[in-house]
């Protein structure tokens, strides 16, 4: 947890996760063009846009996964574009994965330990994490079940915990909902209000559930075909009506 | 329970070594060698699977570092008038000293770390197919450079007069030291980070580990226990030849661990142990009834089988548990 001091200087230029200008192209086509993105610490930016846009791409050229073609990657005031994911997750930049990536013969408990492990916790700490976790998240009474035999929800939030379990100042949420049930979102949005509140991170939430992103963000990004299409608060947003074409009508097709 | 558990997973492999140590002394002398052969295999398998077992990455070439190990003990060991006489052409380093029996496995320990890490240094950022035929140039390499580079061993001729001091007391001691390190090793952070790796790299890496370091980790350290466990098999036969440790050895012990199941400690000494009781009783079925090389034709087949029927091995590739 991060102390009062540590809070106040979150509000500085040094907090913030940023992609300036970035692009890339896959096999000529161009996934992100000239897109940049500013997450801060202790707000919650939602990424919506239909299927396509360069919301997965730009979450993996931000993580470390992907390399831009051009443009920079900063992390609380570091050029980080040339670093990989695993040196990234230990500089405070967490992500979970489109399709849960939970090690799947581990228990849930053991997931949520090795990802305290990884940032380098010693193993007392890494399991104390593991149980606040794991109840901030409602799966204690799944900690000794084995991964590969979760549910689909359950996963999801296990992906939640073990991104957490990093300590991270930033994390990428790439649709964590998808496969929720319905009745669970409010519960979800609440678990990422604490993120936000309680773990002083900055969250970028990728998903199609415009309701939950309208719900939790404070600010919201829009793409479609590799570039910002729109950008601002969420009520802005709703009200666009590029975005309206661009997104609602996509996902009303769907 | 969880406090139970992590000595249920020490306990099982140690009482199935000390069962093995007592059985050796309790049988003929032409009995003994097959068991003291059986604990040695123990030792090499175990300290293969520190690497293949943790990091889900498979490797041809760990019978390497029991090569270097077991020529480095042999020839450490051999008496110094007799090493003048039959080793000329040795470094002087080599030829001019003797070691005793427990240093000359520690050396052997070094040799295979020393080695493992020059070579896990390039190949151990390569993974499945790439990583499996770069381990295996590297058995090719070293088996190479011990056949024909006579400075620093005895060449393409068998290195004998080596004091046989592994008997049952040190085939024992010695499989327990490197089950001990290799259980150890996959309880510690570093065990558990590499774990998550063979996993799911990329999940690994989003939080925060470094594949290629901590495959590298324990590349070294099997490849010391490698050593080690060479050092154990030279003094077991008090010769050694380059074919001895080469392509023959790296399937039997492959084969043991495929057999036991490769992502336990359970099924690494599982697997030595039953795989070297049977290659026993074929051997000895050999000399009467049955033609030769009925020996690795049924391992084989074994293997095969295990890996249709039941890939995860004997053990399901999961420790002892209750």
């Amino acid at each position: 947890m991060s102390t009062a001091a540590e809070t106040q200087a979150g509000d500085g230029a040094g907090d913030v996760l940023r992609a300036s200008s970035v692009s890339r192209s896959f096999a000529g086509v161009r996934a992100l063009q000239d897109v940049t993105l500013e997450v801060r610490r202790h707000e919650v930016v939602g990424l919506i846009g239909p299927n396509g846009a360069g919301k997965s791409t730009l979450v993996n050229v931000l993580s470390g996964f992907d390399r831009p073609d051009d443009g920079a990657v900063e992390l609380a005031g570091r050029d980080v574009t040339g670093w990989n994911a695993s040196r990234r997750a230990r500089a405070g930049l967490a992500r979970t994965f489109q399709h849960s990536r939970a090690f799947p013969s581990l228990s849930v408990r053991e997931n949520v330990e090795v990802a305290a492990l990884g940032i380098g916790a010693r193993p007392r700490e890494a399991a104390r994490r593991a149980d606040a976790l794991l109840e901030l998240l409602g799966l204690e009474k799944l900690a000794a079940v084995t991964a590969s035999a979760l549910s689909h929800g359950d996963e999801r939030r296990l992906g939640v915990a073990r991104a957490l379990a990093t300590e991270p100042h930033f994390v990428l949420m790439d649709e964590p909902a998808a496969g929720l049930p319905e009745a669970e979102l409010p519960e979800f949005a609440a678990v990422v209000r604490s993120v936000r509140d309680e773990h002083d991170a900055g969250v970028l939430l990728v998903d199609h559930n415009v309701a939950l992103v309208m719900d939790v963000c404070d600010r919201i990004q829009v793409l479609d075909q590799g570039r910002t299409l729109a950008e601002g608060p969420p009520g802005e947003i709703r009200a666009n009506l590029d975005v309206a074409a661009a997104y609602l009508g996509e996902s009303a097709a769907e | 329970m969880r406090r139970l558990a992590p000595v249920l997973e020490l306990a099982g492999p140690l009482l199935l070594i000390v069962a093995a140590g007592l059985l050796s002394t309790a049988v003929s002398r032409s009995t003994q060698i097959y068991v003291l052969h059986a604990i040695v295999a123990v030792a090499m398998v175990v300290a293969i699977y520190v690497f293949i077992g943790n990091s889900g990455v498979l490797s041809f070439g760990q019978i390497s570092f029991v090569a270097v190990g077991a020529f480095a003990a042999g020839v450490m060991t051999v008496p110094l008038l007799l090493k003048g006489a039959i080793l000329r052409d040795l470094f002087p380093i080599l030829r001019d000293h003797e070691l005793g029996n427990v240093e000359s496995l520690l050396v052997a320990a070094g040799v295979g770390a020393v080695l493992a890490a020059v070579v896990g240094l390039p190949l151990m950022r390569l993974s499945g197919l790439a990583a499996g035929i770069a381990t295996f140039a590297v058995l090719e390499i070293t088996n190479n450079l011990l056949r024909e580079w006579t400075a620093i061993g005895p060449g393409a001729t068998t290195l004998s007069l080596v004091p046989q001091t592994t008997g049952p007391a040190q085939a024992t001691i010695g499989a327990t030291l490197v089950v001990l390190v290799a259980w150890a090793y996959q309880r510690s952070r570093f065990g558990r980070r590499l774990r998550a790796t063979r996993e799911d790299p990329a999940a690994a890496q989003a939080v925060g580990i470094s594949v290629h370091r901590h495959r590298l980790g324990a590349f070294v350290l099997s490849g010391a226990l490698c050593g080690f466990a060479g050092g154990l098999y030279v003094h077991m036969l008090g010769s050694i030849s380059t074919g001895q440790v080469y392509l023959e050895l790296t399937f039997l012990t492959l084969a043991m661990l495929v057999v036991g199941g490769m992502t336990s400690l359970w099924g690494a000494v599982v697997g030595a142990l039953a795989v070297s009781g049977l290659d026993s009783f074929l051997a000895e079925a050999e000399r009467g009834a049955l033609p030769d090389g009925t020996r690795l034709v049924v391992v084989g087949a074994v293997m095969a089988l295990v890996l249709v029927l039941r890939p995860s091995g004997i053990t399901g590739g999961k420790e002892l548990r209750l």
